[in-house]
This record gives structure tokens, sequence and C-alpha cells, in this order.
């Protein structure tokens, strides 16, 4: 398998860590994998731009950051513009369909992101809907993994792991 | 049967489980980005195993409340960012002076002063060594992955019982807040050092006899025993009463460099990787020593044979292993996220020997590896 760099941004509050945090609890110990997630985000709580780096691989990860993406997913326009303006040929840009598009090199595809997480409860739940469509898109780790992360992260709160696999599993289906 | 538990966590998580598996259970601190999940993580853990966490008012008090809780027998840590580390750098000398175990972790963001709360920084390298005032030794650990942040804690523990003396882990905000797959290790009894506690009577007892003993490090009591005895950051003799008599400063204050350098073989300690052939060498130490591999691997695929080294302890110097590199490889090139603080180490070591170049930044951004393949090709042209 090769090393997959991915970018998950959009502003502070979305859950960009916690998504992240799912793939490389995913990858690394439901998998065996390696993964290192960094992130970047300002001395706000929310609202400002906000992003994860995480580095999938069979092998060590040497440097931790993303240095030249294969998937980034922006869910807010703030993000969408940064790496629609920066992102170079071989990149995978996805975003809500909600977006105004804008054109670039970047190979790009738009997904009703929000609406699959509003449809199954709650809006909040987008970065899970996002996780649900990197890996059906990648295969970068199996869905049971990330089923098995999202019952661990959320443990006891049963409400919170059924709202959270409904939408990982909505997200899923979008993927045709 | 033991458990090893594999887990995707934070380096200042691993530090926090690090610190519990060598048997830690007192933690006093005041929170600082981005430092705060060790006392988040603590305030959790502690109260389970039966520990305590208290949140202080200050840096000040956090670290004095440490030095309090390990004259008691009780491993103590705290730990802070560099602000923090500045207030705690008077209390460092109690614990110096005083010869009292503790750990202190400092978790680098930019400076000076408040600077960039949640960016990356090794600007402290240098205030770790001489912070607080006087001639003394000390030992400072740079993890560079989660594993590492573990590891190392569990060495910085006994480090610190076995010479007495407070260590520091140095480490930065991309390791602290980075997260990557980690076993949390069960240990095994013969991995936990703790201190030598005396076995003669409350009478005889010295709490800085060193010369009596082989290892040079007095037994250490506990506060509440039967030993009574004062701890004292004043110049005191061999019983730890106050001693201003010039032999016996002079005699103590050699004790607080010279036990590290007696027993430089048990504590530096370096990774090398393909130094075997290599031409060139790259000297790193926690958060850029990510892109230093990097680095490496892709000079090798340009055709430059360059090797790393990894500082574990950056506190002793690894000198006599620098200094063999030195001799060795054509030049050196040294990755720091300041304006060359171990780079100056370096020189000092091997100017005689090689060409040694640094990679600095100051702008809160990590080293990448292409910009330390720059300077490699720029060294072999």
């Amino acid at each position: 398998m090769k090393a997959w760099q991915i970018i998950l941004s959009g502003v502070g509050g979305q859950g960009l860590m916690l998504s992240g945090n799912l793939l490389g609890s995913a990858a690394t110990v439901y998998e065996g994998k390696k993964a290192a997630m960094t992130s970047a985000f300002g001395v706000e709580t929310r609202g400002t731009f906000a992003k994860s780096d995480v580095i999938v691989s069979d092998s060590e990860i040497d440097f931790p950051e993303v240095l030249k993406a294969d998937v980034v997913i922006a869910l807010d326009m703030i993000a969408y513009k940064k790496y629609a303006d920066s992102l170079g040929e071989g990149s995978l840009l996805i975003y809500d369909e909600s977006f105004e598009h804008i054109d670039c090199k970047a190979k790009q595809s738009a997904f009703p992101i929000f609406k699959i997480a509003k449809d199954k409860g709650n809006p909040a739940a987008a970065n899970i809907a996002a996780l649900g469509i990197l890996v059906k898109l990648t295969g970068l780790v199996s869905e049971e993994a990330v089923r098995s992360a999202i019952r661990d992260e959320f443990g006891t709160r049963e409400r919170l792991v059924d709202l959270n696999l409904a939408v990982f599993e909505a997200a899923l289906e979008a993927v045709k | 049967m033991k458990k090893d538990i594999v887990s995707f966590a934070m380096g200042n998580e691993a530090i926090t489980e690090g610190a519990l598996a060598a048997g830690a259970r007192f933690y006093a601190g005041y929170p600082i980005t981005p430092s705060s999940e060790v006392a988040e993580f603590s305030s959790i853990r502690l109260p389970k195993l039966g520990g305590m966490y208290i949140q202080m008012e200050d840096e000040i008090a956090s670290i004095a409340a440490i030095i309090g809780a390990s004259a008691s027998g009780v491993k103590s840590f705290t730990a802070t960012s560099g602000p923090g580390f500045s207030l705690m750098q008077e209390n460092l000398g109690v614990a110096i002076m005083g010869e009292v175990p503790c750990v202190i972790i400092n978790v680098m963001r930019s400076g000076p002063s408040t600077g960039l709360a949640t960016k990356p920084a090794q600007g402290d390298v240098m205030q770790a060594r001489w912070g607080t005032h006087g001639d003394h030794g000390i030992i400072a650990l740079s993890p560079s992955t989660v594993q590492e942040c573990f590891d190392f804690t569990v060495k910085a523990f006994n480090l610190s019982e076995r010479y007495r003396t407070p260590v520091i882990i140095l480490t930065d905000e991309t390791v602290g807040h980075m997260r990557e797959g980690y076993v949390r290790r069960e240990l095994s009894p013969g991995e936990i050092l703790n201190r030598k506690e005396p076995t003669c009577t409350p009478a005889d007892y010295k709490p800085y006899n060193f010369e009596a003993e082989e290892d040079g490090i007095a037994p250490l009591a506990a506060y509440g025993s039967k030993y009574v005895f004062r701890i004292n950051g004043s110049g005191h003799d061999e019983s730890g009463d106050p001693c201003a008599r010039p032999d016996n400063a002079d005699k103590f204050i050699r004790h607080y460099t010279e036990k590290f350098i007696k027993n430089r073989k048990d504590i530096v300690e370096v990774k090398e990787f393909e130094m075997d052939d290599a031409e060139y060498a790259i000297i790193a130490y926690g958060c850029s020593v990510r892109g230093a591999k990097a680095a490496m691997k892709l000079a090798r695929e340009n055709g430059i044979k360059v090797g790393l080294l990894q500082l574990i302890t950056i506190w002793p110097f690894a000198d006599l292993e620098v200094l063999e590199i030195c001799k060795k490889v054509k030049a050196v090139v040294v990755p720091e996220m300041n304006l060359g603080q171990i780079l100056g180490e370096v020189i000092k070591v091997g100017q005689n020997y090689t060409k040694i170049a640094g990679v600095n930044r100051i702008d809160s951004q990590i080293i990448t590896p292409y910009e330390i393949l720059a300077k490699l090709e720029e060294v072999a042209k």
C-alpha cells in the first residue's frame, strides 16, 4: 500500500481532529498500519481555518505533515478556496455541493456532505460523512475498522454511536 | 500476563502514560498550551491510581509542590511550556541543589515571552541547560515520536530517581500534539528504578553524604518517615546543615556537575541511522528528526550517502558521539527550530574536523525534508 497523504480541512469546531483521530485509530489499532496526524488551528476555539493532516502507510512515517496531498476534504468555503488555489494536479479536492464551484488544477468532487449528516439527525456530524466518503473513494482503511473506531470513540454514549454510524453508512452509500 | 495496549494517541497523552507507568503518582501544574493535555490526562488518570492531581495557582508553586511531594517519597511531575518554564527556573535550582528527583515536561512553543501559543519551536534548549543560575549539570531528553514520548518519560523518571536530579523532557508542540499509534507497554518491575533509601539509623542519616556511597549518590529518605532531615537550597554540608566553608562549597558544586559526567555512559543516549557508510551526517533531536529522516532517504535516492544521529539526551550533550561522527564525515548538517542552539555545541566539538552547517527556522513551521536536503546538496558540492 502506498502512503496516503490526507488533509481534513474546514474551520475550528467542525470536528476535523475527531475525524482524523478516527481514521488514525482505524489504521493503527484495527489494521496494524502506521498513521500520523498533525493539526493546525488558531488560538480561537471556533470559526477560523483549521486542518488535520493524516498520513496512513504500511511503513514508518518519517515526516508527519502532508507534503503533497492525495486527497483534501474541505468542509468550509475558507478551506475550499485555500486548496482550490494551491493544489496541483494529482490531488483530489472533495467539497460540499452547496459551495460555489471554483475551477482549479486538482481533480474535484462535490458531495452532499452536510445534507447526509442533516438527514441522519445532525449537521454537526458532517466530519463523519466526509470520513465515509473518503474511505469509500480510497479504501485506505476498511469500513469495518472505522466502525470499530467510532464505537470506541463514543463508547457508552449509545445515541452518539448510532448517529455517527448512521451518518457513516449513508456517506458510504452516497459514493457511487 | 503483561498487557500491552496499542492506541492512536497524542504525544502529550503518551508522556502522561509513561509517567504513570514509571510510578509517578503526583502531578501539580498550571495548564498552558501546548502542554495542557498532560495536565488533563493526569487529572483523569491519577485519582484512579490512588495518586493526586493538583492544579496550582502558577508555575512557581507547581514545581515547588512536586519538589515537596517527591521529598515525601512520591514520584512527581509537572508540565508546562516556555512561559511557565521561565517561572520554574528558580525552583529548578532548588531541586538541583537539594538533589530531589522530579520530572519537568516542557512542551516547547514559539517564544520569547508568550510568543505563538499553538505553534512549535525548539528555542528552550539552552534554557534547559543554563536557565537556572549557578554551575550545575542537568538531564534533558527529547522525543521525536509518540512512542518515544512514552519510552523517554519512563527513562526520565528512572534517571531522576537514580541520580537524585530533576530531569527535563524537552519536547515541542509538534510532537506533543501529534497523534501516532504507540504501544503502552506494561513495564516489568525491573524496568522501573526507585531511589535508594537509607538503611542506617535515623541518628546516623546524612542526606548529602555522597562520598560514602559507591555510586556517588546519597540515599534519600522520605519526609514523614523516621528520618528527620532538611533539604536546603543554600550551601549545605553532608547533613544538610547550612555551610559556607569554601572547601565544602567547592566539593558540592562540583558534585552537581560531576555526578552526570561520571555516569555519562548510563545517561547519554543517541540513535544512529545509516551511519555505516555515511559521507555526510545530520544531527537532530525532537520534531526535527522527522524531517531529517525523510531528507536522509531522499539524499540517498539522489546518490548522497547521508546518515543521521538522533540525540535522545540533549543534556548532557553527546559530545563523544558527535566528535566521532565529525571525524568521519565530510560535513554535518544540524536542523533545529531555533537559531543554532545545538549547532553551537556541535561546532564546539567538531569544528576542527568537518564542515558544520545549520538549517534553522523560527517562523513556527517545522523544518521540511526539502530544506534539509537542499542544505545537504549545498555542503556536498
